[in-house]
């Protein structure tokens, strides 16, 4: 699949390189073609997106009614910000939220690297295990919830008769109606469905690892461990930053797997940013709160993903060069 | 994906290979169990279901709540389907109109080098960092002003907006890999840009747009958040949401529920298998390039 090696912008630019080191003008004259191609892309993101980033911009500045009619909206500058900021709420929220990205982005990461360092030699029934390995990330997240809800299930849960049978535990454990459990349990359902990500990326990634350089290894009298640490790992460098960045920022934004479990319950144990957000606008309707609270969310994960932009353009860059 | 590169020998299985096989092995039970459960609590009548310890094995495997799903006179069955077809519909829609973006801006991205390219490639990229809930609040009160609540255009055009991204960065992966020489050549021979972009690109990247439609689709049938926010209507509801009042409505109908979230996850999970490797490819031809 290898024939382009060089800069991102393969094909026009040869044809007209002549036009480079004119004015801008000049060039977005000359080119004033190319952009019918992304013009309907533009249009639709500008008002499905631009707007709406605008506008609760805006209303974060605001106290608003509950009702939706949105005339009488007073402006109280940052009160919204300082009310979230001072509420405990939140920074627990926070906590848990990072708690949820770092736990699930690793876990997704290292298991989906395990699989696919398992899968990347031949054998029989391979094809075969890799899609069924595939199946938890692409089935709807509903309905995954709503299976493990039922597996935790408090009375008729199926890990919790296991555990009763095997005599481990006396009764059933309650997993998601528990302050302590509930966060980990969900952590688990969230990773059940991020690991195949994580190893599609990463098996794509192993196809990239030179032979040769494995070979050499080996003849240097390189052990297992060795040659992945030594020659492998690095290969994967620009793979696993984009598949880590993706997952993080999945996992940051996450909202489902949440909502149909817990909403946020017990006791706000188990609610994550998005949830606790939506509970503010739509549960308690407290939009100019919302609002805000989605810009200070924007802003952390803007500056995370200033990585984001970063990883990805180096994993383009890296790309290239293979 | 192909299976030519087989660095690590077989002939023999060293601890790391067991460690291996282990490991798999438990990744495929992590994996499967749940679904296993899923089906056999689906066979379940909901007494049995309700028992403990557990049936492990249903000892009267029933299809009633197949039946009472799919039955158009039950009403259950009714809702259940019509929020089949409803999913099916926008699901369509928006995939077919964001291939239909997505597959220009894609090819200007890759080939053109107009001013602007890097900034709008990336404010593309940047809409996959927004929290869904950002665009909640506001995109709920423009459906309003479009006069768009409770209808699927207001999710198509949602849907359409949320694949785009990823859309597009798919597809230049895949432009990025045609070799520029093969419209070079056409132009040589008296196409325009044009139609050396329809009649030799295009073709050639049919299993890039099958893999981007796969994505989009399996992404707007599993959308939650906007349909549960901007559809209130009982007979426009998509699956997702169609379930959930299902079951806060007979709580302790784990077997239905059950049939309920297989059926929904059968349409993605058959359209994947049988194009799993477009699928696959696509999905890592924008971050690794062979």
């Amino acid at each position: 699949m290898s024939i382009r090696t060089s800069d991102a912008p393969a094909g026009g630019a040869p044809a007209r390189a002549v036009a480079r080191g004119d004015g801008v003008l000049r060039r977005t004259w000359i080119h004033r073609a190319d952009y019918l191609y992304v013009l309907p892309a533009i249009v639709v993101m500008l008002i499905v997106i631009a707007y709406p980033v605008y506008y609760t911009i805006d209303l974060s500045f605001y106290s608003t009614p509950p009702s939706l009619q949105l005339r009488d909206k007073i402006f109280i500058g940052f009160d919204n910000y300082k009310t979230i900021l001072e509420s405990e709420v939140f920074w627990r929220v926070t906590l848990n939220t990072f708690i949820w990205t770092i736990v699930s982005t690793g876990s997704a990461y290292i298991l989906g690297l395990g699989c696919a360092l398992c899968l990347h030699q031949a054998f029989p029934g391979r094809a075969v295990m890799r899609a069924i390995l595939i199946i938890p990330w692409v089935i709807s997240a509903v309905a995954a919830s709503y299976i493990w809800k039922w597996i935790y299930h408090s009375n008729f849960g199926v890990i919790g008769a296991i555990l009763v049978e095997l005599g481990i535990m006396d009764r059933q454990p309650n997993f998601i109606d528990n302050v302590n459990t509930v966060l980990a349990s969900l952590i688990v359902v969230n990773v059940w469905r991020e690991f195949p990500f994580a190893m599609i990326m990463l098996a794509a990634g192993l196809q990239t690892v030179p032979d040769q350089l494995l070979r050499a290894a080996k003849v240097d009298g390189a052990g297992a461990w060795q040659s992945f640490w030594h020659v492998t790992f690095p290969h994967l460098r620009g793979v696993s930053i984009a598949t880590i960045l993706l997952l993080a920022v999945a996992n940051f934004n996450s909202f489902i797997v949440t909502w149909i479990m817990t909403g946020g319950g017990p006791s706000n144990a188990s609610h994550i940013w998005i949830t606790h957000i939506y509970e503010i606008a739509f549960g308690r309707q407290r939009w100019g709160i919302a609002a805000a609270y989605s810009v200070i969310l924007f802003l952390i994960v803007m500056s995370l993903g200033y990585f984001y932009v970063r990883g990805l353009g180096g994993a383009e860059k890296e790309g290239g060069g293979s | 994906m192909s299976d030519a590169a087989t660095p690590r020998s077989r002939a023999s299985v060293g601890p790391w290979g067991w460690v291996g096989r282990i490991f798999l092995t438990v990744m495929l039970l992590f994996t499967l169990l749940p679904m296993v459960w899923m089906l056999l609590t689906s066979f379940k009548s909901g007494f049995a279901a309700l028992q403990f310890p557990p049936q492990w094995w249903p000892k009267e495997p029933t299809l009633a709540s197949y039946k009472k799903l799919l039955d158009p006179t039950s009403s259950v069955g009714a809702d259940f389907l019509r929020f089949f077809w409803n999913s099916l519909f926008v699901s369509t829609m928006s995939t077919i109109l964001s291939v239909i973006v997505a597959v220009p801006a894609a090819y200007a991205f890759s080939r053109f080098d107009f001013p602007g390219r890097k900034f709008l490639f990336f404010s593309v990229l940047l809409r996959n960092m927004f929290p869904a809930v950002v665009f909640l609040v506001p995109l709920f009160i423009l459906m309003r002003l479009l006069g768009l609540m409770n209808t699927h255009g207001s999710l198509i055009l949602t849907y359409l907006t949320f694949g785009l991204p990823l859309a597009i960065w798919l597809l230049k992966g895949f432009y990025d890999n045609i070799p520029y020489q093969l419209e070079q050549a056409a132009r040589i021979d008296g196409a325009s840009r044009f139609q050396a972009f329809v009649m030799i690109v295009m073709p050639l990247s049919v299993p890039g747009i099958i893999a981007t439609a796969i994505y989009s689709f399996i992404g707007a049938w599993n959308e939650y958040i906007f349909a549960y926010t901007f559809i209130n209507r009982n007979d426009r509801l998509t699956l997702p949401i169609g379930i959930q009042r299902f079951f806060s409505e007979s709580s302790s109908d784990f077997p239905g529920l059950m049939a309920a979230s297989f059926m929904m996850s059968v349409p993605v999970v058959v359209l994947f298998l049988m194009l799993q490797r477009y699928f696959v490819r696509a999905l890592t031809e924008g971050a690794v390039k062979h």
